[in-house]
C-alpha cells in the first residue's frame, strides 16, 4: 500500500514546483556561502593549510544552511500537503483505503528523497565552486561527508515535523511561519552555548556544524552523539506513532 | 424487496451531543433514495458512518447483506462509489490527471475511467486544470471518480449543493439513469424539491432522527389534508379565533380531523358566516417536510 502512495504522492507533486524551489535553494546557498571564494584575502590562502581555506567554506554553507533549510523543509511540506486540504484528498484516499497517516508517510518518502538530493548536490556543488575558485589545498572530503549526512538526516527529521503540522493544521502560513522562527533559532544556535542548540528541533541546523570557532582558528568539532541519535530516534518514533493515529482517527487530519 | 444498506439502531454521539440517534435505514436495491433533512441533522454523518468513514456510537450497519466494519471496508468498497461533503479534485492537475491518481488509487482500468468519465460528459474538458473548473463540472468529475469503479452502490452526499439549475437537471438525469442501470444511488439534499423530483423512496431526517420513511404516497398519506373553507368573508371568519389563514376566496387551516371540520363549519354557521364550500386540499410536500423536521427550515 505504501509503495502505490509513493507513486501517487509523485504523480501529485507535478506542477507543485518542488524541483524549482530546491534548485533556487541550492544556488543560493551555493552562492552565498561560495561569496567570499572571490575576495583576494580568501584566494590568498587557497595553497595555505593554515588559512583553512576548505573549513571556512564549509562553515559559511552550515550558517547559510541553516537560514534556508528549515524555511525549505516547511515550505515543500507544506506544498505537498496543501493539496489534500484543498483538494478534499484526505476523504478521497480515505474511501480508496489509504488513511491520511499513509499519506503523510509516502509524503515523507518522496520529499525525503528530493531533500536528500538537494542536500547531496549543494555541498557537490559548494566543493566543486571550491575546486573550480582554484583551491589547491586538499577538501576534508570526511569531515564534508559527515556534515552532509547529518544534514540529510536533521532535515528529514524536520520533514516529518512539518508535514504532521502542515496536515494537522490546514492554513499553511502556520507551517511557513514556524519555519521562519526555526530558521531563526538556528541561526542564532551557531553564537549562542553548545547546550542551547539541542534545545529545540531547529538548534540541530547548528549542533551539526563539524567546526568551531577557537580564537582566531576553526577547529573540528561535532554533535553529542547520543543526543543526535535520540533526537532522530525520537522524530522518527513520534513521526510514525502520529501517522499511525492519523489513520485510525475519523475523517480528515486537521 | 431487498435492501442494499440496512441499520439497526444506527447512532452517533459526540461528548454528550448525540448526532444521529437511533437510525433504522432501508434502502431498497436499485433505486433513488432520497435522504433528506435540513443542514445539521446529521445526514453527512450518516453517510460517512456508511462508508466506515466515521465510527459509530451504537448500532450496526449492514450492506449488500454483511456488516460494514473497519474489517469489511476493503471488501466492500469496491461495490462502493461516494462523494462526501463537497468534491475532490487537485486543482493543480488536470482532468486526467486527477483521473489517472484515482486510477492507480483503486487499481482500475483505462477503460473503467474512459467510460465514468463519458457517463458524466466531462470529455471535452479533461485536459483543463481542475482550477478551473465550473463547480458543476468540479461535481461532475467527483462523481466520475465515484463511478470509475462501477459501483453497484453510490453515495452522494448533496451532490447538487452551489449548482445552477441546469446543473442539478444534468446530475438529476444522471443518476437517474444509473438507477435504471440497476446501480441504487443514495443522494442527500436539504432542498427537497431536488431529491423528490428523482427519489423513489425518501429517508427523512429531524434532529438526528428518522421521522420518515417510505415512499412519496407514503408520506402524503402520513400528512392530513388541509380543508379550505371556501367564503365570501374570511376576515370575519378569522376574528372567530379559528387557526386559519386566508386564501383567495376563504381561510385555510392545517391539521384538521373530520370531526374538527364538523365542528368548524358548526362555528362558521352559528355566527353568521356564509360557508359556500369545504374541501379537502392536498399539501404541498415541502409542507409536509417542514412538519416532520419540526419547522427547522430547509436550508
Amino acid at each position: 500500500m505504501i509503495r502505490t502512495a509513493v507513486t501517487l504522492e509523485v504523480h501529485k507533486s507535478r506542477r507543485l514546483r518542488v524541483g524549482v524551489l530546491c534548485l533556487v535553494m541550492v544556488a543560493s546557498v551555493v552562492a552565498l556561502a561560495g561569496m567570499n571564494l572571490f575576495s583576494d584575502a580568501t584566494r590568498a590562502g587557497f595553497s595555505d593549510p593554515a588559512a583553512q581555506p576548505w573549513e571556512a567554506l564549509l562553515l559559511n554553507q552550515v550558517l547559510m544552511t541553516a537560514m534556508t533549510a528549515p524555511i525549505l523543509v516547511a515550505v515543500l511540506a507544506g506544498r505537498q500537503v496543501d493539496i489534500e486540504h484543498q483538494g478534499r484528498g484526505w476523504t478521497l484516499a480515505r474511501v480508496a483505503g489509504f488513511g491520511p497517516g499513509t499519506l503523510c508517510r509516502a509524503k515523507a518518502v518522496v520529499l525525503g528523497v528530493v531533500l536528500t538530493l538537494t542536500t547531496g548536490a549543494q555541498s557537490v556543488l559548494l566543493l566543486g565552486a571550491g575546486l573550480a575558485a582554484g583551491i589547491t589545498v586538499a577538501p576534508p572530503l570526511a569531515l564534508w561527508g559527515r556534515y552532509t549526512f547529518c544534514l540529510v538526516l536533521v532535515n528529514l527529521a524536520l520533514l516529518c515535523l512539518h508535514l504532521w503540522l502542515a496536515a494537522r493544521v490546514e492554513h499553511q502560513l502556520v507551517g511557513l511561519g514556524v519555519g521562519l522562527l526555526g530558521a531563526f533559532y538556528a541561526v542564532f544556535s551557531l553564537l549562542m552555548p553548545v547546550w542551547a542548540a539541542y534545545l529545540l528541533p531547529w538548534g540541530y541546523y547548528a549542533a551539526i556544524s563539524p567546526l568551531a570557532m577557537s580564537g582566531d582558528h576553526l577547529v573540528r568539532s561535532g554533535p553529542v552523539p547520543w543526543l543526535l541519535a535520540l533526537f532522530l530516534g525520537a522524530a522518527a518514533t513520534l513521526f510514525l506513532l502520529a501517522c499511525r493515529r492519523l489513520d485510525r482517527s475519523e475523517g480528515g487530519p486537521a | 424487496m431487498s435492501h442494499v444498506i440496512t441499520t439497526e439502531g444506527l447512532t452517533k454521539t459526540y461528548g454528550s451531543r448525540t448526532v444521529v440517534d437511533s437510525l433504522d435505514l432501508r434502502v431498497p436495491e436499485g433505486c433513488v433514495y432520497g435522504f433528506l433533512g435540513p443542514n445539521g441533522s446529521g445526514k453527512s454523518t450518516t453517510m460517512k458512518m456508511l462508508l466506515s468513514l466515521v465510527r459509530p456510537s451504537r448500532g450496526a450497519i449492514s450492506v449488500f447483506g454483511r456488516p460494514m466494519d473497519r474489517r469489511t471496508r476493503h471488501e466492500l468498497s469496491p461495490m462502493i462509489g461516494s462523494l462526501i461533503e463537497s468534491p475532490p479534485g487537485y486543482g493543480h492537475l488536470t482532468g486526467w490527471e486527477n483521473m489517472a491518481i484515482v486510477r492507480r488509487m483503486l487499481g482500475l482500468s483505462e477503460r473503467q475511467v474512459r467510460r465514468a468519465i463519458a457517463t458524466v460528459r466531462l470529455g471535452d474538458h479533461m485536459d483543463q486544470r481542475v482550477r478551473a473548473y465550473s463547480l458543476g463540472m468540479k461535481q461532475r468529475l467527483g462523481i466520475a471518480m465515484a463511478l470509475a469503479r462501477e459501483p453497484r452502490l453510490l453515495v452522494l452526499d448533496e451532490p447538487t449543493n452551489g449548482l445552477d439549475p441546469s446543473g442539478i437537471e444534468e446530475i438529476r438525469e444522471l443518476l437517474l439513469s444509473l438507477a435504471d442501470e440497476g446501480v441504487t444511488v443514495m443522494v442527500s439534499s436539504h432542498l427537497l424539491d431536488e431529491v423528490d423530483r428523482m427519489a423513489s423512496v425518501l429517508g427523512i431526517l429531524g434532529r438526528g432522527r428518522l421521522v420518515f420513511q417510505g415512499t412519496r404516497e407514503a408520506l402524503f398519506d402520513r400528512s392530513v389534508p388541509d380543508l379550505v373553507v371556501d367564503t365570501p368573508e374570511p376576515r370575519r371568519a378569522l376574528e372567530l379565533g379559528i387557526p386559519a389563514v386566508r386564501v383567495r376566496g376563504g381561510v385555510r387551516v392545517s391539521g384538521t380531523t373530520d370531526d374538527g371540520t364538523a365542528e368548524l363549519v358548526r362555528r362558521l354557521v352559528h355566527h353568521d358566516v356564509p360557508v359556500h364550500g369545504v374541501r379537502r386540499v392536498r399539501r404541498s410536500l415541502e409542507e409536509v417536510f417542514m412538519d416532520l423536521t419540526g419547522r427547522e427550515g430547509l436550508s
